[in-house]
């Protein structure tokens, strides 16, 4: 079995070449149709967050009378209950969902590559407590963490952030971790070091660019289990301000008039279906760019 | 007979009913009328009267003639949805806090006394009674020869054992409801003796009946020590027509027909299951495909009763509903001030704070309210008085109220209070439950569009609401109340300055009085309560609603109605349709 | 590698023993007052002091602490302070049954779905076959549960009304009426998992198959094809086994929206209703045995590889 890597545990991925990561990148890219088409909704969707004001037909909070009409030339996706349009709440949705995903991976990748690196980089004691500590979050599926923390700290934009980029810095931790140990044994960082130079320029300017490949690709997934958790939370009534139209938010307050009114049930699901369908392909399209085993989760 | 001329006659039966002295102990009956195995309706009546709980309410459905019944047969099953509940968490009258609770429950267990919806209240486990003289005395026969469901025979010592554990304020919440009593005694095995300290005269008819009077809703000591509290509250015990066959927390209750009741005409049916059911879909789905036939618990969701109409299998039964709901608005937020509620109305308009608050009030369209929050199923309100109140409602009120809905005068207002247009008003939090959040919306909508301030939906889970409310710490509230048949749970319940709801919990230094605090209302309030003619009563009455009304004590929304939806394979009888109840024993199959 | 496995076992009691600790304090920082909630309407002052007397709330919170603490060694983890009081461990004894059902359910659906289609778009790698499953898995990781849960009620229970929407009935009262009550909601969370697995089987058949291949060049048709099956399917199997324990984690993530949607008491909706109750014992009970379930799982995953891959055991 030697010659077949066994199943990461993530704690020992392949590394990658740390030559030309670009390259590799944009050759894969220009091949791969389906990260091509990823892309392209991915776009897509981020225009029409930055252009929501301009783009969307009507105030997505503006109530009428026309309650629960189907879709037709007026309102293309129909209206909810309160004789709001579908369309318009959907395309100002598009901003809260990709905003959330963005910055709490952001956040969780910032957070859980210091923990990461600092714990593999210097071992002994510190690795020891920071260990405990993520093997202590992992004790919790995600989203548990997420809820629960919501729950304490109360619902609202920035909350939510924070909850969710909280749970998701164990898995951060253990990539970057795990990542410094394999390469902290290489020559290059003995050279840095018998050059002088400090720990942190080491950790941070050395040899965390070469551990960025698995990093990159679990930022993608974490996006996609982001912008779905949002859309969770929002449905359970979680989430963030119960007045601005997510999409969770929009399926939570239409369950209760599915039956007479379908497509509050079908749209907005198609469009987080279909965000995190994007991000999935071009997520898929870095892996194998970047030669990254799959980690699972 | 028609509407005319049943008012007529319910008005003269309040008349009677109210025709005695207070001090009379026994409140100008005889020593007759009060025993005997059955109290004729006009004793009820005066009963209730004289213990506050008498109304149009309670007098009209007696009056209106029964239709001929279909051919009703025994038997059959029946499958109950309970809706807007996941689970009916107790069932021990003791811990009962939910009205839906105890729909189930009052037909799991018997009272002393049973009161039919013609108000003629009948022994249940009662066989007969009599009073003293001094009215302090209440002497019970019981009933032989009735069964537990466990087998248990039914005698004094289960008085005596539920009238202590209902006492002790550490094992039941409702032991307030027999403070009044001094002591009781057990004569024999058959036979107790209640000793009050001071005469009351809704004790037969509130402390010992079924629906009710949770406090003396009979229990099965021997079916508490062999299921353990916690199980009884699952799987209780009673002597009631339908026996509990089986019920984990959040599945069905599965009732069956007690072989052993005492009264061999009832139950009809044999089997009954009450399925909790939680959300609005499930509960249409589960009624259109049949699997359901009655519908009980919480209110029906609005929007699915034209549905439900359309539908030519079920029958939906509409009732004024006893309760109201308004935007409760802070006197203390700085901007909406109101320090002093005595003034004359004149002097209180040239306030700032004040020009505020009516200019919330009159921006309500309630109208708009109801038809886009209720699907039109709702009346405006404008006072806590409620049409199921009948006699006591003002329609009048809704064309004369300072509060009316009036847009331009509402504008014309914020504009004198320095705010035309909105511009520069402070955002408001209205704070609602998650299930009135959508309520909430559509009222926030209004206020934006007539006023053009800000008003942010705050839904929070009721534990905390309830909290911030009695300090109150809010700006806006929507809120209200449910279950009120007389004046009293209105006024007295919410518009004194010393009513439980009225801010019990805030910083009396900073907050003199918590929402509204009037001292001509409170004195009329006072007085209605123990304003024996009703003529007069009602005067009082709407005198306080209307202070109430005219300055703002909160700005009124709408009163809700009761929806009873079920197959029309079910037969309900009048006498078993009591809004807010559930007689399951006397409904029946076609 | 018995010290490993002792290692491993008390390092994973510690975690629990951390997470029971945690869990305690910080619920009771969630604001809202639940004996106000309960007593709503009925009780005066006098009924708030019995309840709250009665549920113990008037200690200080580290004698709260100790004694929920030592009851929960010996396996009382205190009652309900909402309703009517039920034990903690009654309520949790019910609900796993729920989960459990659904979970092995949607495990099931996942993998019947996910085998036939992992070796299918392994076997025929980028043909059009390959692309369509390829595509459908990522629908199926894509589709938000609880949305994938609405449009199975709308299709199969409100319009054909062949399924019923809610709710759960136990195994002893009928396979019929289990089944048929947990089909929808593990078809919901089971579509997601199938595409993960699906996935992992067709990227390490791959890579197997790639290996076989290179060594077996020489041969060809039906041999080869059958000696790639029979060597690296068994080969593809091991990542499953990691998911196994992922599995859990999304199995309960899962779990706790779907239940929500079919009203279904389980775990996750324990867990829900209680924060939203404020119902500490409750929340305490259920975190702690999602938490145990979790990491035993987590532990039994890292022991088997310890036994398959020795290189591990000295890490």
């Amino acid at each position: 079995m030697t010659d077949v890597s066994v199943k990461d545990l993530g704690d020992d991925l392949a590394v990658p070449d740390p030559v030309q990561p670009k390259s590799r990148l944009r050759s894969v890219f220009a091949r791969d149709r389906k990260a091509q088409v990823g892309l392209f909704i991915m776009l897509f969707f981020t225009l029409t967050a930055i252009l929501a004001p301009l783009i969307a037909p009507y105030d997505p909070n503006e109530m009428t009378l026309d309650m629960m009409t189907n879709p037709s030339g007026t309102h293309w996706l129909g209206t909810d209950d309160l004789g709001r349009d579908l369309l318009s709440r959907i395309i100002w949705g598009t901003q809260i969902s990709l905003f959330v995903g963005v910055s709490t991976v952001a956040l969780a990748l910032v957070g859980g590559v210091i923990l990461g690196v600092v714990a593999g980089y210097y071992g002994g004691w510190i690795d020891n407590i920071i260990m405990r500590y993520i093997d202590l979050q992992w004790a919790f599926p995600n989203f548990i963490i997420a809820v629960y923390l919501v729950a304490v700290f109360g619902t609202g934009l920035l909350n939510v952030i924070v909850a969710i980029s909280l749970a998701f810095l164990d898995d951060f931790a253990r990539i970057a971790r795990s990542m410094v140990l394999t390469l902290k044994e290489e020559q290059f960082v003995d050279a840095a070091r018998v050059q002088g130079f400090s720990d942190a320029r080491i950790m941070f300017r050395h040899i965390l660019p070469n551990a960025l490949a698995p990093l990159i690709v679990q930022a993608t997934v974490s996006v996609s289990y982001a912008i779905l958790g949002e859309a969770s939370l929002s449905f359970l009534g979680l989430g963030v301000n119960p007045n601005t139209p997510t999409w969770g938010l929009i399926l939570a307050d239409g369950r209760s008039f599915i039956s007479q009114a379908w497509w509050l049930g079908v749209y907005p699901g198609l469009a987080i279906m279909l965000v995190v369908l994007s991000i999935n392909f071009v997520g898929d399209g870095l892996r194998d760019a970047l030669d990254v085993r799959e980690t699972g989760s | 007979m028609d509407d005319k001329d049943l008012i007529k006659r319910a008005e003269a039966e309040l008349r009677d009913a109210y025709d005695f002295d207070p001090r009379d102990p026994l409140f100008g009956l005889k020593k007759d009328d009060m025993r005997g195995n059955k109290i004729s309706r006009r004793t009820t009546l005066r009963l209730l009267a004289a213990g506050g709980a008498l109304g149009m309410a309670q007098v009209l459905p007696g009056l209106r003639p029964t239709a001929a019944m279909a051919a009703a047969h025994g038997g059959g099953e029946l499958n109950c949805a309970w809706a807007g509940v996941g689970e009916i968490t107790t069932l021990d009258p003791a811990q009962i806090g939910q009205v839906l609770q105890f729909q189930i429950a009052s037909n799991i267990y018997s009272g002393l006394m049973h009161i039919d919806n013609a108000l003629v209240a009948q022994g249940d486990l009662a066989e007969s009674w009599e009073v003293s003289e001094d009215g302090l005395e209440y002497t019970i026969k019981l009933r032989e020869g009735v069964t537990f469901h466990n087998g248990d025979t039914f005698d004094a010592e289960d008085v005596v054992f539920t009238f202590n554990r209902s006492s002790d304020p550490d094992q039941s919440r409702h032991s307030r409801v027999i403070g009044n009593v001094a002591e009781l005694q057990k004569l024999n095995d058959y036979e107790v003796k209640f000793v009050l300290k001071q005469p009351q005269a809704s004790f037969l008819t509130k402390a010992l009946e079924r629906s009710s009077g949770r406090a003396m809703t009979i229990v099965s000591r021997g079916g508490l020590e062999a299921l353990g509290l916690a199980q009884y509250g699952l799987t209780p015990i009673g002597t009631g027509p339908y026996k509990v066959v089986s019920h984990t927390l959040g599945q069905a209750v599965m009732l069956e027909k007690f072989a052993d009741y005492y009264d061999p005409e009832r139950p009809k049916l044999d089997k009954i299951s009450i399925q909790p059911v939680d959300g609005v879909e499930p509960l249409a789905a589960a009624i259109e495909a049949g699997d359901i036939q009655y519908v009980g618990g919480n209110p029906v969701p609005t929007q699915l009763v034209s549905r439900f109409q359309e539908n030519p299998d079920l029958a939906v039964d509409i009732k004024p509903g006893p309760g109201f709901q308004s935007i409760w608005i802070s006197p203390w937020h700085e901007a909406m001030t109101v320090s002093d509620f005595n003034k004359p109305l004149e002097e209180l308009k040239k306030e700032k704070g004040f020009m505020v608050r009516l200019a919330i009030a009159k921006a309500l369209d309630r109208e708009l309210f109801i038809k886009q929050g209720r699907f039109g199923y709702g009346v405006a309100a404008h006072g806590t008085i409620n049409p199921a109140m009948g006699y006591f409602f003002d329609e009048g009120l809704a064309e004369t109220s300072e509060q009316a809905f009036d847009p331009e005068g509402a504008k014309a207002l914020m504009a004198e209070a320095g705010y035309p247009g909105g511009a520069g008003f402070p955002d408001l939090k209205l704070q609602t439950t998650p299930n009135t959040k959508r309520d909430g919306q559509v009222v926030a909508n209004i206020l934006k569009v007539v006023l053009g301030i800000n008003v942010i939906v705050d839904p929070k889970d009721f534990s905390i609401g309830i909290e911030e409310f009695n300090k109150m710490d809010i700006d806006l509230r929507l809120g209200g109340s449910g279950g009120d048949y007389d004046p009293d749970d209105g006024l007295v319940d919410w518009m004194q300055t010393a009513s439980k709801f009225n801010g019990p919990d805030r910083d009396p230094a900073a907050m003199p009085f918590g929402f509204f605090s009037e001292s001509e209302a409170d004195a009329a309030i006072d007085q209605q309560a123990v304003t024996a003619d009703p003529a007069a009563r009602r005067e009082l009455v709407q005198k306080a609603n209307a202070i109430t009304s005219n300055k703002v004590a909160c700005g009124f929304l709408y009163h809700p109605v009761d929806v009873l939806v079920h197959s029309t394979k079910v037969i309900v009888p009048e006498d078993a349709r009591i809004p807010g109840l559930h007689e399951l024993d006397r409904i029946s199959l076609a | 590698m018995a010290s490993y496995i002792l290692r491993r076992l008390i390092g994973s009691l510690l975690v629990m023993l951390a997470v029971a600790t945690l869990v305690f304090f910080m619920i009771r920082l969630v604001p809202g007052d639940p004996i106000a909630a309960m007593l709503a309407d009925s009780g005066g002052p006098e009924a708030r002091e019995a309840l709250i007397r009665k549920l113990g709330l008037d200690k200080p919170v580290l004698v709260q602490f100790w004694k929920w603490f030592i009851a929960m060694l010996q396996g009382d983890l205190g009652n309900s302070i909402y309703g009517n009081n039920q034990p903690v461990t009654t309520i949790l004894i019910e609900a796993l049954p729920r989960t459990m059902s659904l979970a092995f359910l949607s495990f099931i659906i996942a993998l019947v779905i996910a085998i036939p289609a992992g070796i299918i778009s392994a076997t025929r790698k980028n043909t059009a076959t390959d692309t369509a499953v390829s595509l459908f898995a990522f629908l199926g990781l894509s589709m938000p549960d609880f949305w994938l849960a609405i449009l199975l009620i709308i299709v199969f229970a409100a319009n054909l009304q062949w399924l019923p929407a809610i709710g759960y009935v136990p195994l002893a009262e009928g396979f019929w009426p289990w089944l048929s009550h947990l089909i929808l909601p593990s078809i919901a969370i089971g579509t997601g998992f199938s595409a993960i697995i699906a996935r992992m089987i067709r990227s390490s058949m791959l890579e197997v198959m790639q290996a076989d291949y290179m060594r077996t060049a020489a041969s060809k048709g039906l041999t080869m094809r059958v000696q790639m099956l029979r060597h690296a399917f068994p080969n593809a199997l091991i990542p499953v086994v990691t998911v196994i324990g992922i599995a859990f984690a999304l199995l309960i993530s899962g779990a706790v929206v779907v239940e929500n949607v079919f009203a279904i008491k389980g775990l996750g909706r324990v867990l829900i209703q209680g924060i939203q109750n404020r119902d500490y014992p409750v929340v305490q009970g259920a975190v702690l045995v999602v938490s145990a379930f979790f990491v035993l799982s987590n532990l039994a995953v890292d022991l088997l590889y310890a036994v398959i891959d020795p290189r591990i055991r000295y890490s």
